[in-house]
């Protein structure tokens, strides 16, 4: 019997260019919500907002099967060219399963590792410090990201975004914008190593 | 960038993707990168209302280990009209599609953060406080903040805001399900009625000594401040 194998990307464009056509607006207007509409009442899912972290087994894992179909039965719609890329249950539950369990953020002694943790586990999560994609200003840029870097609970960064670079606007799709993104990585591990943990992940 | 880095690649609103994402996605997969993949389900948007949200935003967590061959996902319901992920439905949409991919998989996830209110206000560590307690106490890995005051306006973001990401998330680890769900509602209660009138709080400038990299005191004070309301609602972790 044949293995089963993970879907990849390269197989994931392929299926964007053969898969059934569909107009974006019925994708967005009727597919979303009348699956997701759907789901809700065959797996009878009712949330309690005041509820934010569910504490019910039945509605847990009832979310996951409601999710898990709604990926197959819709799978994902590929805007450019109008086609819908399609998976079976089994390709999804092969991929998860291939997906890692851990994971090394970062170099040497900086290095931190990603690792899977219950709900109820003791242990905290990873902390990732940083603008998040904020708009940051060139002249304040390696300091605001130092002082992330230097906070002794961050672990890694995850930067801003510079306003300008030398000035000039950084459009998107413009030369300005590859120079800025190249300055952000440059700088933000600049402000990692200035901070005295070069080997900080970003 | 280093392959250990976190290489991002996004998803979009809701189930869809562009060519130039999977492009991206065979470079970070051919050079053995970290992938970091992306993607914040609008509540209130094309999915529709909580449960809805939910369930889309479950399969989309599940696309991004089989599309992008993600290493993790990060997460960020947002709230249609506030566009903040610290709203009472963006947390519980985060917190029961953590929940319910974390009792199924061994999948690596995480969120990010977008406060109404800006830095050096106690509103802004408020709404921090609550989506870091509900990460951590729905089993997420890794919490990435914080853009605060919407992420939108220049220089108004610091490291306070992430002190206190770190520091909630200590406080909530291993915390009872049903206490953390007492303190989350009385949280959220403080800050939610408050949204048409969020301070946009104080630029990076303003907060920080910006030679010696040291927080104002005004901004400590605040800190303190918001200190205290966490522990008055019962978390002890100051207290140690």
């Amino acid at each position: 019997m044949a293995l089963d194998k993970k879907i990849t990307v390269f197989e994931v464009y392929n299926r964007a260019k053969t898969g059934p056509k569909v107009d974006e607006r019925d994708w967005d207007n009727k597919i979303i919500p009348q699956t997701a509409s759907r789901l809700k009442e065959k797996y009878g899912i009712k949330m309690d907002k005041r509820v934010i972290v569910p504490t019910d087994p039945e509605l847990i894992n009832n979310l996951f099967r409601a999710g898990l179909e709604m990926l197959v039965e819709c799978g994902v719609y590929s805007m450019d060219t109008g086609r819908v890329i399609k998976f079976t249950e089994e390709e999804v539950l092969t991929s998860i399963q291939a997906a890692p369990k851990s994971v090394i953020l970062g170099e040497g002694r900086d290095a931190v590792e990603l690792k899977g943790r219950s709900y109820a586990d003791s242990r905290p999560p990873l902390i990732q410090g940083g603008p998040t994609g904020a708009p940051v200003s060139e002249d304040l840029f390696l300091a605001l990201h130092q002082a992330y870097a230097q906070e002794p609970l961050v672990d890694t960064i995850v930067d801003g975004v510079l306003q300008t670079i030398n000035g000039n606007d950084p459009v998107p799709n413009s030369p300005w914008e590859i120079a800025a993104v190249k300055s952000e990585a440059m700088l933000v591990r600049m402000a990692q190593a200035r901070a005295g943990r070069p080997g900080m992940a970003l | 960038m280093r392959q250990s880095d976190s290489h991002e690649v996004s998803q979009l609103n809701e189930l869809k993707i562009d060519v130039g994402a999977l492009c991206f996605t065979a470079h970070y997969v051919l050079n053995g990168n970290v992938i970091m993949c992306e993607q914040m389900p609008i509540y209130g948007g094309y999915a529709g209302g909580l449960e809805e949200t939910t369930i889309v935003d479950v399969a989309t967590h599940l696309n991004a280990f089989v599309m992008t061959q993600a290493s993790w996902h990060l997460d960020g319901p947002i709230h249609v009209r506030w566009g903040i992920t610290t709203a009472r439905e963006a947390l519980a949409v985060a917190g029961h599609c953590a929940r319910a991919i974390e009792a199924n998989t061994h999948l690596l996830l995480g969120n990010q953060y977008y406060t109404m209110a800006g830095p050096c206000t106690t509103m802004c560590l408020l709404e921090t406080a609550a989506q870091a307690i509900t990460d951590t106490a729905s089993g997420r890995e890794i919490l990435s903040g914080v853009a605060s005051s919407k992420g939108v306006a220049t220089n108004f973001t610091t490291a306070m805001e992430a002190r206190m990401m770190a520091e909630a998330a200590r406080a909530a680890a291993g915390m009872e399900l049903d206490q953390v769900n007492r303190i989350l509602d009385q949280l959220v209660g403080l800050y939610e009625k408050n949204y048409k009138t969020a301070p946009k709080g104080k630029s990076f400038a303003e907060c920080y000594d910006v030679v010696k990299l040291t927080p104002s005191q005004e901004y400590l004070d605040v800190y303190e401040e918001a200190v205290s309301t966490l522990t008055e609602l019962g978390l002890n972790y100051w207290r140690k």
